[in-house]
């Protein structure tokens, strides 16, 4: 929050027309693919895993969207619930390595990254672009709607139903009792792996949903479509508080999140020319940012837990 | 003495049978030049998937190999400029390196932060400082550096030999030197290791500190192999380097992995994007590729693993 | 007459309200086997931690070879010759034999070559010393518990270890393998080394100590020498006390039945139990029931199988021979939640890993297993979820600053009647409760006890597992005795503490029914 401030004063003091509302507009723009698959990662988080196939994943599902639309001929609306079924499945497969394989989520994921984002090369043949969608599709990242953009719309909702998701029902319950004791909730009688595994497929799907809000915002669906924003997904729900370790966080603590780093990376490109950087500063400044929410709450305590290592501690089940 | 571990046999076996295809449906793929230069252009993988493999061994791992390989090879070629000497570039790759490793370290080892995160981080920072900074053009190096200032062919094996020997110094020392069983004991149990005397912040540091300087050496071996470098190099090779680790059979639980297995998985790895190319598939396979056999391996390890919930039950 | 290896004095220990140690003494002298009994809980582990330096004692004095040491950390003392075998080995598994010895003993300086024949030469002698039967080059993965133990015993043996501690050594050691760990404890006392010895065998402490020091409720009660003279026909006879003492030493003579009401026999049976076996968990042919209105208790060793038959019954090693029938009907428990869904409660043993999650508030604790009943679709109400939470507070006495507060900041016992409330709210038709008042304080354990009296009124059916003889006695209709994986005795009657502590080591007596 006070990270926010600062942001909005220091832009809004050298920015050349940062605080306008057509700005306001740009910023919620550029934000809704990451914002929608922070609120996933947040549950994937929650439960003490990570899920780094989610950019990859999205530009598989624009490109499959475009393929679908374009070389199947289908119309849009049923190509759109093919992205979200290829985001499922995808989702899916990585739940069924995690949850029945008891493989860790980070190399499962690491490999999917690797995976998904290979098969989009791979169908668009590297260089192959769809282009040329219905008016009535591009709405979706181009138009306004009740004073907002389109696919605030869709964030608004995404946002609320996450929300009520982790805060209002069993299931946001139980994978917070997962993060913080995985052993302990199956104990209780909760069905671990399944609610594990749903956190994968939630954001698998929301991936496939994000595929069709950043193909409707540029018009193309491109193989490299959503590279990186797995890390800004990250980062956005860890600066919002959440621990890396399971257990801990909230939408709410997400959602700034997402506006700490939608300022930042619109901000730092309507600095005036002296200071004018491109956009790859706001990738290093998230790199960094990241790093230092990860880093500061660890400084102090690292003090006294390397002086407090040599009592002999219980030894854990393997 | 070697003594092949069935996994090791089983790369092997892999391997020979992809060559004898290839020796049957492409026997191009043989000819000796384009055979050393394709060794040659392995051999910075090679290296890179040592230090992830090392990495891997702690139970941590590494995926900023391929940003710190591009700033490390962006240094060396800026500083090339200055002093044009094959020393100088060698030695400044090895430098940056360090400097990436040490980051690296310190974050994961000293603050106990999850290293994806921090690796990731990492990796990020790095590239997109490069981005920034570079702008994307390439550097154009001095001709000296070429070849360690050899001509080709002597300048081919110079960079499969020195890897080779790194490997093999490398292989020798996890084997003979007591560091290198404490990588194992790190990484098989953290807690018991610190009650035999092993500091495991200390080991894993180290490990990290090691990848990166494996890192700045390996762009400094494809330095030399070209007269110009791409900013944008080093791109995969952190998905190259896991994959290698995996499929040589590191365990990312930690402890297990005999780094002369990487041998076998780099060569395995690299024949088979122009493998497919020579039976008529498309490039851009590749990722996928590289992707499906991450998760084949990591599934093989798995599926393959003996149930382990009851031991500490027992007793 | 040479100075005592080890000297102990007055060592007191306490875990917030609960003394493990009260002004405790002990020595060891060199050359001798100094047996170290007690029932679980008594405060040897406490006891071995101290003397290990992995706790600090509150008061007294621990004196290493007739000096003093005012700090003692592990390190200290392993740089003092004392070494523990513990039963849960501290090994790398992913290593070899050889490998898991040489790393513990040599120097830990990074730079330095190892000599793989030098080391493999070490570890092969030692390993013939402890009479392994395995060679150095096995995965440490690959060895059972016994084995792990083996190589332990061969480290401490490396590193020439003046003061052994053996927690158990023989607990899960076949015949021969016992009597060539007895070799080696002789062989390591006629080189002036001393071993403290635990053991519940009591047989073996006849055959191997020279003194014996019994501890209950964290004091030591006796210590005793032991004389061996050797009879006419060469074997040797030991004079000054026999098993029943030692048993009497260790259960006390306070043991009290407060008799209870016997649930009529025509009570319905609520859990039947038949040939029930578990291979990775070492349970076999574990056969009993439990009728409505009945707590059964379960009594045994540490190790002896009960919280593995726990286990089962709840679904988390699921058991792979045998049946449960539950009201009569069979029924297969495959997970924790189709436990809980057929109406089973497990309150584990480790409180603060399983039995509640720390960082949740209390009524989110309580709720938890029921969260299918009090949230219909799933959809969290708040103020059912805190009258539920409250209604448990209030019947168990729950201290807690509210509803809301973190479990983390309740007391040991108060986190207990929390992990409590949790099974009570589930209506379970059995209830199994493991160690429920395990470092509990002595208040929280009564107001326990009198919440378990009450819970059987409503028909529940109570599995009671136990190490505290004292409360299986007091609150148990019937009982049962496992040993080694099985169910060995059930007594109906009343039995006294002795016939269930000779029924626990396993030498029956003719009075005693057998299963």
């Amino acid at each position: 929050m006070l990270l926010l401030t600062i942001e909005l004063i220091f832009f809004g003091l050298y920015g050349r027309r940062f605080l306008t509302a057509d700005n306001g507009v740009n910023i919620i723009r550029h934000s809704v693919e990451i914002g929608m698959l922070a609120l996933v990662m947040l549950p994937v988080i929650l439960t003490g895993g990570i899920d780094l196939s989610v950019g990859s994943l999205l530009g598989l599902c624009a490109v499959l969207f475009g393929k679908l639309w374009r070389d199947v001929g289908v119309a849009w609306p049923i190509a759109a619930v093919g992205s979200v079924v290829v985001g499922l499945t995808g989702g899916g497969l990585n739940a069924v390595l995690i949850t029945r394989l008891r493989l860790p989520p980070l190399i499962v994921t690491l490999s999917t990254y690797s995976l998904f984002r290979g098969l989009a090369e791979a169908i668009t043949q590297g260089t192959d672009a769809f282009t040329g969608f219905p008016e009535s599709f591009l709405f979706i990242g181009t138009g306004e709607w009740g004073g907002l953009p389109a696919q605030a719309w869709l964030l608004l909702m995404t946002g609320l139903g996450i929300a009520l998701l982790i805060h209002q029902t069993t299931w946001g319950r139980s994978i917070r009792a997962i993060g913080f004791s995985a052993e302990g909730a199956e104990y209780a009688g909760l069905p671990v792996q399944r609610r594990v595994a749903c956190a994968y497929c939630l954001a698998g799907a929301m991936a496939g949903l994000a595929a069709l809000t950043y193909t409707a915002r540029f018009g193309t669906a491109k193989a490299d479509a959503g590279a990186g924003y797995e890390l800004a997904a990250i980062t956005a729900v860890v600066l919002g508080g959440a621990s890396i370790f399971g257990g801990r966080g909230s939408v709410a603590g997400t959602v700034l999140g997402v506006a700490v780093l939608g300022v930042l990376g619109n901000g730092l490109t309507r600095l005036p020319a002296t200071l004018s950087t491109a956009s790859e500063l706001s990738g290093i400044v998230t790199g960094l940012l990241l790093l230092a929410s990860l880093a500061l709450p660890r400084l102090p305590g690292m003090l006294i837990t390397s002086t407090a290592t040599a009592c002999e501690r219980p030894r854990s089940t393997s | 003495m070697l003594k092949w571990s069935s996994r090791e046999l089983t790369v092997a076996g892999v391997l020979v049978i992809l060559w004898l295809g290839l020796a049957v449906f492409a026997p191009d793929f043989f000819s000796p030049q384009p055979l050393l230069s394709r060794l040659t252009s392995s051999a910075p993988k090679l290296l890179v998937g040592c230090g992830i493999a090392l990495v891997i061994l702690t139970r941590n791992i590494d995926i900023s190999v391929g940003s710190l390989y591009a700033v490390a090879s962006v240094a060396a070629g800026h500083a090339s400029h200055s002093a044009p000497t094959p020393a100088v570039i060698v030695a400044v790759a090895i430098v940056t390196g360090l400097c990436g490793g040490v980051i690296n370290g310190f974050l994961v080892a000293t603050l106990r932060l999850p290293s994806i995160v921090v690796t990731l981080a990492t990796m990020v920072t790095w590239r997109e400082s490069l981005r920034l900074g570079q702008q994307g053009v390439f550097i154009n190096l001095p001709d000296n550096s070429q070849w360690f200032s050899l001509s080709m062919v002597p300048g081919q094996w110079t960079v499969v030999l020195t890897a080779l020997v790194i490997l093999a110094s490398l292989a020798w020392a996890q084997k003979n030197l007591a560091a290198g069983r404490h990588l194992h004991a790190v990484g098989s149990d953290p807690e018991a290791a610190r009650l035999t005397g092993i500091s495991p912040g200390r080991t894993t540091f180290s490990a990290f500190v090691l990848c990166g300087v494996l890192t700045g050496l390996a762009a400094a071996l494809n330095l030399v192999q070209s007269p110009q470098i791409d900013p944008n190099t080093g791109r995969l090779l952190e998905l190259e380097g896991v994959a290698a680790a995996v499929v040589a059979g590191f365990a990312v639980s930690g402890g297990r992995g005999r780094l002369f297995a990487l041998l076998p998985a780099t060569l395995l790895l690299v024949s088979i994007s122009p493998a497919l190319t020579y039976l008529g598939a498309k490039p851009y396979w590749d990722k996928a590729v590289h992707g499906a056999i991450i998760l084949a391996a990591v599934m093989a390890d798995g599926l393959g693993r003996p149930k382990q919930g009851s031991r500490s039950q027992a007793a | 007459m040479t100075s005592p290896l080890l000297q102990l004095s007055g060592i007191k220990k306490a875990f917030g309200a609960v003394t493990a140690l009260n002004s405790v003494s002990f020595d060891l002298r060199p050359g001798e086997v100094h047996a170290l009994l007690g029932g679980n809980g008594a405060g040897k582990s406490t006891l071995i931690k101290v003397i290990t330096g992995a706790h600090m004692p509150d008061a007294g004095t621990v004196a290493v070879g007739g000096h003093p040491i005012s700090r003692l950390t592990p390190a200290i003392a392993r740089s003092l010759g004392i070494a523990c075998i513990y039963q849960q080995p501290a090994l790398f598994p992913d290593l070899t034999v050889t490998e898991n010895i040489g790393l513990r003993l040599e120097s830990t300086s990074p730079f330095r070559r190892v000599r793989h024949s030098e080391r493999r030469r070490v570890a092969t002698s030692l390993l013939r010393q402890v009479g392994a039967g395995f060679t150095g080059e096995t995965a440490v993965y690959d060895l059972s518990m016994p084995q792990q133990q083996l190589v332990e015993i061969a480290c401490a043996i490396g590193a020439g270890a003046k003061i052994l501690i053996m927690d158990e050594p023989t607990a899960s050691l076949t015949q021969p393998e016992q009597e060539l760990l007895f070799g080696v404890v002789d062989d390591l006392r006629r080189n002036g080394s001393g071993i403290i010895y635990i053991s519940h065998r009591l047989e073996e402490i006849f055959q191997i100590a020279n003194r014996v020091t019994v501890l209950r409720d964290g004091e030591s009660v006796v210590t005793r020498e032991l004389v061996r003279t050797s009879g006419p026909d060469g074997t040797s006879i030991c004079q000054g006390f026999d098993e029943a003492d030692l048993i009497r030493w260790m259960v006390g003579r306070s043991v009290e039945r407060t008799p209870i009401a016997i649930p009529p026999a025509s009570a319905p049976n609520r859990l039947t139990v038949h040939a029930l076996g578990c291979d990775v968990s070492g349970v076999r042919n574990v056969t009993f029931d439990i009728r409505a209105g009945e707590i059964v208790g379960l009594t045994g060793l540490v190790g002896a199988g009960r919280t593995e038959l726990a286990r089962m019954l709840f679904g988390l090693t699921p058991a792979d021979t045998g049946e449960i029938r539950l009201d009569g009907v069979p029924v297969t428990i495959s997970s924790p939640a189709a436990a809980v869904a057929l109406g089973i409660g497990y309150l584990p043993e480790d409180r603060r890993r399983h039995g509640i999650i720390l960082d949740l508030p209390v009524a989110q604790n309580i709720s938890m297993s029921v969260q299918s009943r009090i949230f219909p679709m799933g959809w969290l109400r708040p103020d059912a979820e805190k009258t539920l939470a409250e209604q448990y507070i209030r019947r168990l006495d729950i201290k807690t600053a509210g509803s809301g507060a973190e479990a983390s900041t309740l007391s040991g016992g108060n986190q207990q009647k929390v992990a409590m409330a949790r099974w009570l709210a589930t209506n379970p038709k059995v209830l199994i409760l493991d160690e429920p008042t395990q470092g509990v304080d002595v208040g929280a354990k009564s107001e326990i006890h009198q919440h378990i009296r009450s819970l059987v009124d409503e028909g529940l059916a109570v599995l009671l597992i136990s190490s505290e003889l004292a409360e299986i006695l007091a609150l148990s209709h019937r009982i049962g005795v496992m040993r080694l994986g099985t169910l060995t005795a059930m007594f109906d009657g009343q039995p006294s503490a002795a016939q269930l502590m000779r029924a626990a080591l396993g030498n029956q007596e003719p009075g005693d029914q057998p299963c």
